[in-house]
């Protein structure tokens, strides 16, 4: 079996999920706490990649990372680098394809703090800032976490917006599901059987530890 | 500038509703009374700074909280009011001791005017300080809430409905908790509950709210007997609470006495030792005035007392009377008119000893 591929993926979806948790979590913050103007736009932009083909989201990113786009001119400008089938490229791919699971769970375990908590610590002294590090995080941690594990998990199993943005370069940008592909295809059906039973194991584990930790946040620990 | 402590007038819209209600406290305890719904929460949280007024100004101490015109609004952190929920909204991932220590240390050094051991020694919470705060009870729970907030020496402290929520029989531990608080730390304090009973017993002055809007302010005994308020209040519940030293235990027997102002009242028997102080309620239904001593009757406690005001309160008449300490009373209109009572007149009160119920 082929364990780049494995290590790959985890590395791909490690990475996107670590992007996107601050993100997540600031973005939560500013519209469930501070309920900031615009916050219907942030929720549908912040979403938008579910509802899209992630093969969209793939082709939005080419647009955006490739040689005449934007980003892509800026970071070989300033960087002299080019992330278009590149790991990097797969990573971003995953992180904002898995964006919305992880999102929607933040703000879901943000919305559960009792908002007089959060009160009570303003009245005491604290500022906006101080009660989201002090209560709000410590308070809604378990569902962050489990959100994260969602998010993780779709990273791991992303396909179409890899494909479009990072290719599927073996040992490079080839990861779990295009790897599967692959084998499908070439008619390797004993290679493709052992990386689904790899990607079933990743995802079941997951899942596990997921439901394990909303349980504990709805039992209260 | 006068003397009052707080200067407010707020007004906040929601559907269908508005509150619209301005006040001027002076130092001491201050209910904000009415029934649910009357828009007194909203008033608390509006001086606390969890809501803006739609429109207003709130002053305290001569500095400017809010002003609609002048479009100054500080922040709850910078107005340093303590803020007690109803369900006490302690922070459940923290101790009791770390529950009380957040806002202290948030208290720079030079503003810290209440020490921390002495708050504990107060409410009696030195051995619950390691506890989590998830194996309280409401008493308990209720009793961190108030150090927590005391715990940053508060120019002001506020308080929703602290006791709402409470088993009864932790109500009049926390009743004396308060009092005690309002006497020795001279914080001023905001009550808001719908109880007559709280209120009589904890607050000099009232204002009273319905719908929104404020329908009477002024000393606590003239505002539960204004005429704007009887169609809001159940005199029925109105209970006098008090606390009051112990004389004598009752063990081997199944009554105590008790010292109520200057006079003896026997009670159901108590734990406590003589010496000692219990809250006790008696309420003003139960309390039977006459005019001579009676003979020959089961009721235990007939206390001679002086009528000091007597209040017509629609198909009620509240009878305030002086042992030492104040006590309301409640009769009916032709109880009034057979008895020809009028202020200074003597009476004697007739109290059954199961109408003293213990609160501790």
């Amino acid at each position: 079996m082929n364990y780049t591929v494995v290590l790959l993926t985890l590395q791909v979806a490690a990475v996107a999920t670590a992007i996107n948790v601050p993100i997540a979590i600031g973005l939560s913050w500013l519209v469930v706490k501070r309920r900031v103007r615009g916050r219907f736009l942030i929720e549908v932009i912040a979403s938008l990649p579910l509802a899209l083909p992630p093969v969209v989201s793939g082709y939005f990113l080419l647009l955006m990372l490739g040689r005449d786009g934007p980003v892509g001119i800026a970071l070989r400008e300033t960087l002299g680098v080019d992330i278009v089938f590149t790991w990097v490229a797969a990573a971003l791919a995953a992180a904002v394809v898995s964006f919305p699971l992880l999102f929607r769970a933040v703000m879901a375990a943000t919305e559960t703090v009792d908002e007089r908590l959060e009160l009570s610590a303003r009245s005491l002294g604290a500022g906006p800032i101080r009660v989201a590090l002090t209560i709000t995080l410590p308070l809604a941690y378990r569902g962050i976490l489990a959100g994260l594990l969602l998010g993780f998990v779709r990273a791991l199993s992303e396909f179409g917006a890899t494909v479009v943005v990072a290719g599927n370069i073996p040992g490079r940008t080839q990861t779990l599901p295009l790897a599967i592909f692959e084998s499908v295809q070439l008619g390797e059906d004993a290679d493709a059987l052992t990386l689904v039973g790899v990607s079933m194991s990743l995802a079941v584990i997951s899942l596990l530890v997921h439901n394990w930790l909303l349980e504990r946040t709805r039992t209260g620990r | 500038m006068t003397d009052n402590f707080l200067e407010f007038r707020v007004r906040k819209r929601f559907p269908g509703f508005e509150v619209d209600c301005a006040g001027a406290f002076g130092p001491g305890v201050t209910a904000i009374f009415g029934p649910s719904g009357a828009g007194k929460t909203t008033v608390l949280n509006c001086i606390a700074g969890m809501i803006a007024p739609d429109e207003g100004e709130i002053a305290a101490g001569g500095r400017t909280l809010f002003s609609s015109a002048g479009r100054t609004v500080v922040p709850p952190e910078k107005r340093r009011f303590g803020y007690v929920f109803q369900d006490a909204a302690l922070f459940p991932h923290k101790s009791v001791e770390d529950n009380i220590g957040y806002g202290y240390a948030l208290t720079p050094p030079d503003e810290r005017e209440i020490e921390l051991g002495h708050l504990i020694d107060m409410l009696g919470l030195a051995p619950l300080m390691s506890r989590s705060v998830k194996n309280l009870s409401g008493g308990e729970r209720q009793r961190v809430a108030v150090a927590r907030a005391l715990a940053t020496s508060p120019r002001l402290l506020l308080l929703d409905e602290p006791l709402a929520s409470l088993d009864a029989r932790y109500t009049g531990t926390i009743i004396a908790y308060l009092k005690r608080i309002a006497r020795e730390l001279e914080i001023p304090m905001v009550y808001v509950s719908h109880s007559l009973s709280e209120v009589t017993a904890l607050a000099q002055d009232t204002l009273a709210m319905e719908n929104g809007k404020a329908v009477a302010f002024g000393p606590t005994s003239s505002v539960l007997a204004d005429p704007a308020i009887s169609a809001i209040a159940d005199y029925s519940t109105l209970e006098n609470i008090l606390e009051v030293e112990v004389l004598e235990s009752g063990e081997g027997s199944s009554t105590s006495k008790l010292k109520v102002g200057d006079a003896e009242f026997v009670a159901p028997a108590t734990d406590m030792p003589p010496g000692g102080t219990v809250v006790i309620s008696l309420r003003a239904g139960d309390i039977i005035l006459s005019m001579d001593v009676p003979s020959r009757i089961s009721a235990r406690n007939i206390v001679k007392a002086s009528v000091r005001e007597i209040h017509d309160v629609g198909d009620r008449v509240l009878v305030y009377v002086d042992v030492g300490h104040r006590l309301t009373v409640e009769i009916t209109e032709n109880a009034l008119n057979d008895l020809e009572l009028a202020p200074g007149t003597d009476v004697y009160l007739v109290v059954k000893t199961a109408s003293v119920r213990m609160m501790t």
